[in-house]
């Protein structure tokens, strides 16, 4: 137990929780604006996968890291429109239809890759480059933090800024309350004039755009290549994040740290003499655990709510 | 059959609706199917493959001997069933994404029953299949029992179920269940009694791993059938759909009609999972089920949740994937195009809109004129 301990506390350890940690961080806050917004985006997983890989192939033909980066991001936050436009144009199941995109997301890249250079596995054959990493000269030499938060890649800062931005935004900004208005109820919204179209459409494209960063993070910062299906189910986690935290960003914050630090943890015990797969269920036992206590508060608030009108 | 004048024609009409119901959900599956095709036509034409010859050993493939169509049968088996369990639970309005634990868990009842539990030989058979129903029943009623009596979210529900039954599978397979000595990572073999009867035995030529679970299916959906359009309960099930505030109105109690509907969803997903490991693995495999649970979900989409439906749609969508892997083989054209075939299918069907949009807009246009 003092080596698990050990291991825990280790500076190494926790640098790896915020890499970890990264991805889910981002799709999560995506998911949370999209879900705000009145329309689930359960495509969060195909975003991510389109984002991913043409990141890479964007980068590993015209050479330019940056260049990659943006073109994941659009696409992914284009596959966020196409989704609000299925379901505010053809009245489509938000949920059917994102599922429909993260089959399209599945073959689209696998096919893309395949026919370009002519691969099954992925991009590993070509020079894409990684995303840079950020070192903070005055914080490197602080003893444990210096290891933990420098050195590691743009994204991960990114990821924990758009905590804070998603709050400010929500919270402080036109758009946000509009959002929200939007999400809550779309009549009583559209009857004092707000947009309630184009503020979907916007929503769902930030919410792209935010699974997009942890896609490029997964190709262009965790390695420097693209792998078929390598998102591998990420998506669906942060969707549970999303609730988990009970739908206020800095609770889907904390949860998608959460889940990243379970499956750093889970990787670390491979070492020990724990069974990973079984640690690996915890963050997700926990969700169906919260979910279930939530549930039930409402419910229980929402009975005696009945009783009150009653009376 | 005796009644009333009025009572026999009020019954014929309504057998001419049904009739008709049948015929637009078979004509719809059909068009979608023919769009998305044409679809992938232009996108291997763009990419600068040869869509002519890819879907002439596509479509062709699958029948070219009796092992390939014993390999599409069997695919076909998983996928209906599959698609059969997600079509009660959307029957009754509720999008569960739990096919996957619910396979996962009744491969596990079936696998331990018929590795570990000796029984006389049709015992051996029927007592696994059983085990592996009430499995996926189990896992049904999880997330079916949070939705109805709390209230809670069965998507993120049956998606954190799923994430949970996988790895303790995985667990469970690499670990205790783990044949000792063996080097690969899979369980022992099941009892031979326990085995699912290949059609080879039957047919005389080889099927490949293709077995009476099909026939199994085949009984299944018919049952399906029969409980959505002959029971008080399908009739519960439909109106919960239909209508939730209307169903509670008329003093259906929707709470426990969405229990049932995940529960006997859960145990033909159980069924599923008893059929690839007695039929077509004979033992416990890791990655038992692959990507097969979500596209049940399109297998149902498809039919549009008419169990009679989903056969077919069960049969086609796996005889493209059968045709795939054989296109793959023969041609330049990657499999990969099938799954984007399957998803241009997916959201076409998702758009079933724009059937109804243009109705609308005609009869708009009848009442016009008149």
């Amino acid at each position: 137990m003092s080596s698990l301990l050990d291991v825990v506390l280790s500076s190494a350890f926790l640098a790896a929780v915020l890499r970890v940690a990264t991805p889910y961080l981002l799709a999560a806050l995506g998911g949370l604006v999209a879900e705000r917004s009145g329309i689930s985006n359960i495509a969060l997983e195909g975003q991510m996968l389109g984002a991913a890989c043409t990141g890479a192939l964007v980068a590993g033909y015209s050479h330019s890291v940056a260049l990659g980066a943006v073109c994941g991001v659009a696409v992914a936050a284009l596959m966020g429109v196409l989704l609000a436009a299925l379901r505010l144009e053809l009245g489509a199941d938000a949920i059917i239809a994102g599922i429909g995109l993260n089959l399209l997301a599945s073959g689209g890249t696998a096919f893309a890759v395949y026919t370009l250079l002519d691969d099954k596995g992925g991009t590993s054959g070509l020079k894409s480059g990684t995303l840079p990493t950020v070192t903070l000269p005055g914080v490197e030499s602080v003893p444990v933090m210096g290891d933990v938060v420098s050195g590691q890649n743009m994204i991960t800062w990114l990821a924990f800024l758009a905590a804070p931005f998603v709050a400010w935004l929500f919270f402080r900004t036109r758009f946000g309350f509009h959002l929200r208005a939007v999400g809550e109820m779309p009549d009583a919204a559209a009857s004092v004039g707000i947009p309630v179209r184009r503020v979907q459409y916007a929503g769902l494209a930030l919410s792209g755009a935010l699974a997009g960063l942890a896609g490029v993070f997964l190709s262009m910062g965790y390695v420097s290549f693209f792998v078929r299906d390598m998102t591998a189910g990420r998506g669906f986690i942060a969707l549970a994040a999303v609730f988990l935290g009970g739908l206020r960003p800095w609770g889907v914050f904390l949860a998608a740290l959460g889940f990243g630090a379970a499956e750093a943890l889970a990787v670390q015990l491979g070492t020990l003499d724990v069974p990973p797969q079984l640690v690996s269920t915890i963050p997700y036992a926990l969700t169906l655990v919260a979910l279930a206590l939530y549930a039930w508060r409402r419910k229980r608030r929402g009975a005696t709510a009945e009783v009150a009108a009653s009376l | 059959m005796t009644g009333t004048l009025i009572e026999t024609e009020d019954r014929r009409e309504y057998r001419a609706t049904r009739r008709r119901d049948l015929a637009v959900d078979l004509s719809m599956a059909l068009a979608t199917i023919l769009a998305a095709l044409a679809i992938g036509f232009l996108v291997m034409l763009a990419t600068g493959n040869n869509p002519i010859k890819a879907y002439e050993v596509m479509l062709t493939g699958p029948l070219d001997r009796s092992f390939r169509v014993g390999r599409w049968l069997e695919d076909a088996t998983t996928l209906t069933l599959l698609g059969l369990s997600v079509a009660i639970p959307f029957r009754a309005r509720q999008i569960s994404l739990g096919a996957e634990s619910q396979l996962y868990a009744g491969a596990l009842a079936a696998g331990t029953v018929a590795i570990f539990l000796p029984l006389p030989p049709v015992a051996a058979v029927i007592v696994p299949m059983v085990a592996a129903a009430g499995a996926g029943a189990g896992m049904g009623l999880v997330p079916g029992s949070m939705k109805a009596r709390l209230g809670a979210n069965e998507i993120v529900a049956t998606l954190m179920l799923n994430a949970i039954v996988v790895r303790v599978y995985d667990y469970l397979v690499n670990g205790p269940l783990k044949e000792p000595g063996s080097s690969a990572v899979h369980s022992k073999s099941i009892q031979d009694d326990s085995a699912l009867t290949p059609l080879t035995d039957w047919f005389g030529t080889p099927m490949g791993r293709a077995n009476i679970g099909f026939g199994v299916m085949l009984l299944t959906a018919v049952a399906l059938w029969l409980l959505l359009t002959r029971t008080p309960l399908g009739y519960r099930i439909r109106m919960t759909g239909s209508n939730p505030g209307f169903a509670e109105y008329g003093g259906i109690k929707v709470p426990r009609v969405i229990e049932w509907s995940f529960v006997i969803g859960g145990a033909v997903a159980g069924l599923a999972g008893a059929h690839l490991v007695q039929g077509v693995y004979g033992r416990l495999e890791p990655g038992l089920a692959g990507s097969l649970a979500f596209e049940g979900i399109v297998v149902a989409l498809l039919a549009r949740n008419n169990p009679l439906v989903v056969v077919v749609a069960g049969l086609f969508y796996s005889y493209l994937r059968a045709g795939g892997d054989i296109m793959e083989q023969q041609t330049d054209v990657g499999t990969e195009i099938v799954v984007v075939i399957q998803a241009v299918i997916v959201l076409l069907v998702t758009a079933q809109a724009l059937p109804e949009l243009l109705k609308r807009r005609l009869t708009r246009r009848q009442v016009g004129v008149r």
